[in-house]
């Protein structure tokens, strides 16, 4: 390596350039090791010892929690209440915000005002909109009840009926995670040139022919991108569920990470709920692959 | 992304039917009155909750439920007004005092863990996308790679986990908990390096030339340059960390450090809950939110549709 006159030793220009240089990136490259990195590993370390908050690191057990989770009936009832959820949730969120998209792309006053109305539990925090619904769904007090009442529908109780209480968090974070997907799908048809459609048009295409044969194929990417991410949100629902039924009634509501929530800090078994995230972890990048897998060729 | 020209593609579908003159203005007309209904149907759909949480946070607590039945006018809007509930919550009333409730102090809590995000997040990510995307460092692919992936890094499923480590580092139970592991984001730096990209590199270099320092052709060239991108990317940074719940829940069980989000929640949860104080707590944590981004409204969609950043 050259030297430019005046360096000493190790210090030469090159290397003191890209010390200098490294600097800049050295504060994030930390943070994502520590915080991002790190407790991967913790939790995998921690789900082969018995361990506890208030105990600490116990004996070293092996895998004892992945075969107690096999055995654990509570845990595949947590697996096949987050997957109804997301099953319920992610088809009528996109087909809604995809419709909502094209209905309000027009760039008026009113179609602008209505924007900003779903935009707005968008930017609420999930755990107000999760104590103003427990509200709205209350059995006596609740608005929705009044609502009903207003068109002859006698009271009905929602969150603490055990097949009611799922469709009715359902709803709720449709109402607002609509907002999120319908600002992507709305840039994504901004981004269709104009003259796709002008094409379609002078082809004899009606309306809902070129949204099915110019908008839908082009949107392909981006409807990919909007369904992979809100199937991964929502796989990880937590707040409402804690908020508004703490998993129950009869567990109808125990979705994943309320319980390794619940293993974790209610029952203090840190090693079970490391064995659970991890469970978790590796299911979010198994199905995540399998859908991109699976959307890619339509693209 | 290319700007397109803005027009709508569906009156002009309508418009080329062969149609009479009469026949066609009715048409109009009747889509028109439907557009109007429905964009009023579904803004009331959005926005009911926040008007009847608005609305009931300076009511009497008996209004709340006494005007419920029949559905009407009142049902909403109250009768008699009232600050009575907020002062109850920020701990100025003897009702308040009472009940030992301090939002002011989970307020100010909230306040101080944002702004520290925020202004951390925008100083590492900053200094980070500068490096990814104008220095030259050897395997500096490898290196990006290795911030890319934790994108992918869900959040939720990994609190357990994040909180093993913030423990072991004995920063639980502390505002550091709610700051540090936030300093800086892959979402952040991904954005930013489009931004800085877009800026030319020729101004680099004449700075390099001139003998200008890494740290003061960020500061004077890049950072004026990228100011849209940085308030874009503070807004978004912000509003994850002013509504995250979970990560504060688990983190922090001191009360006078709590930030408000969990505030409100545990208020919820006592054995009676008033719903006239909960809705002036929940008030009080998303109105001022809400409208930041109303009014910033145009920074934060462009933020969302370039990055797809959730909060």
């Amino acid at each position: 390596m050259y030297e430019r006159p005046g360096s000493r030793g190790f210090f030469t220009w090159r290397r003191r350039q890209l010390l200098l240089a490294f600097l800049f990136v050295v504060p994030a490259l930390i943070n994502f090791t520590v915080f991002r990195y790190i407790p991967i590993l913790a939790s995998i370390r921690a789900s082969l010892y018995q361990y506890s908050l208030l105990g600490g690191y116990g004996d070293f057990i092996g895998l004892d929690h992945y075969a107690r989770m096999l055995h654990d009936p509570t845990f595949w009832t947590s697996l096949r209440v987050t997957t109804l959820f997301v099953i319920y949730k992610v088809p009528i969120q996109i087909v809604l915000s995809l419709a909502l998209a094209v209905f309000l792309q027009r760039e008026t006053i009113g179609a602008g005002i209505v924007r900003s109305a779903i935009l707005t539990p968008m930017v609420t925090s999930i755990i107000v909109v999760s104590i103003l619904w427990a509200m709205m769904y209350h059995s006596q007090q609740g608005l929705i009840q009044s609502m009903l009442n207003a068109v002859g529908i006698p009271r009905q109780a929602f969150l603490s009926d055990a097949r009611r209480a799922l469709p009715a968090v359902t709803v709720m974070m449709i109402w607002k995670d609509l907002g999120f997907s319908m600002i992507i799908l709305l840039a994504g048809l901004k981004a269709i040139p104009q003259t796709y459609y002008e094409a379609a048009l002078v082809d004899g295409a009606n309306a809902w022919e070129a949204f099915r044969r110019v908008t839908i194929p082009l949107l392909m990417p981006v409807l990919m991108f909007v369904i992979v991410t809100q199937a991964i949100f929502s796989f990880q629902v937590f707040v409402p569920v804690y908020q508004m039924t703490k998993g129950g009634p009869q567990d109808s509501t125990k979705v994943l990470v309320y319980y390794i929530y619940q293993q974790g800090f209610r029952f203090q078994d840190m090693g079970y709920a490391s064995a659970l995230s991890v469970v978790a972890l590796v299911i979010l990048i198994v199905v995540s692959y399998l859908l991109m897998r699976w959307l890619q060729p339509q693209t | 992304m290319a700007v397109v020209e803005q027009q709508s593609n569906i009156p002009a579908y309508v418009a080329t039917r062969p149609q009479s003159e009469a026949l066609l203005a009715l048409r109009r007309t009747a889509l028109l009155v439907l557009r109007v209904v429905l964009y009023t149907i579904l803004t009331l759909i959005f926005l009911v909750p926040f008007i009847w949480m608005i609305f009931g946070s300076v009511r009497d607590e008996k209004e709340i439920f006494q005007y419920l039945y029949p559905f009407s006018w009142h049902t909403f809007f109250p009768v008699h007004w009232t600050l009575e509930h907020y002062m109850d919550i920020l701990g100025i009333s003897d009702a308040g005092k009472r009940f030992g409730l301090n939002f002011g102090r989970n307020l100010l809590n909230s306040a101080i863990v944002s702004t520290g995000v925020v202004i951390c997040s925008l100083l590492f990510n900053t200094m980070g996308a500068y490096f990814f995307a104008r220095l030259n460092f050897p395997k500096k692919n490898w290196l990006l790679a290795f911030v890319l992936v934790t994108l992918f890094v869900p959040l939720e499923v990994t609190m357990v986990p994040l909180y093993i480590v913030v423990r072991a580092l004995h920063l639980q139970n502390s505002y550091w908990a709610m700051i540090v592991p936030w300093f800086a984001s892959p979402f952040v730096i991904f954005a930013l390096i489009q931004y800085f990209r877009d800026i030319p590199y020729e101004l680099d270099e004449a700075a390099l030339l001139d003998g200008a320092s890494y740290f003061r052709i960020l500061r004077t060239i890049i950072v004026p340059l990228a100011i849209p991108g940085l308030v874009t990317m503070a807004l978004l940074e912000f509003q994850f960390i002013w509504n995250l719940f979970y990560w504060p829940l688990i983190a922090v069980q001191d009360n006078n450090l709590q930030v408000l989000q969990v505030a409100i929640s545990s208020q919820t949860t006592q054995q009676q809950t008033f719903w006239g104080r909960t809705f002036a707590g929940s008030a009080l944590a998303s109105v001022p939110v809400i409208i930041i981004f109303l009014a910033l409204q145009r920074y934060y969609i462009r933020g969302v549709a370039s990055t797809g950043i959730k909060g």
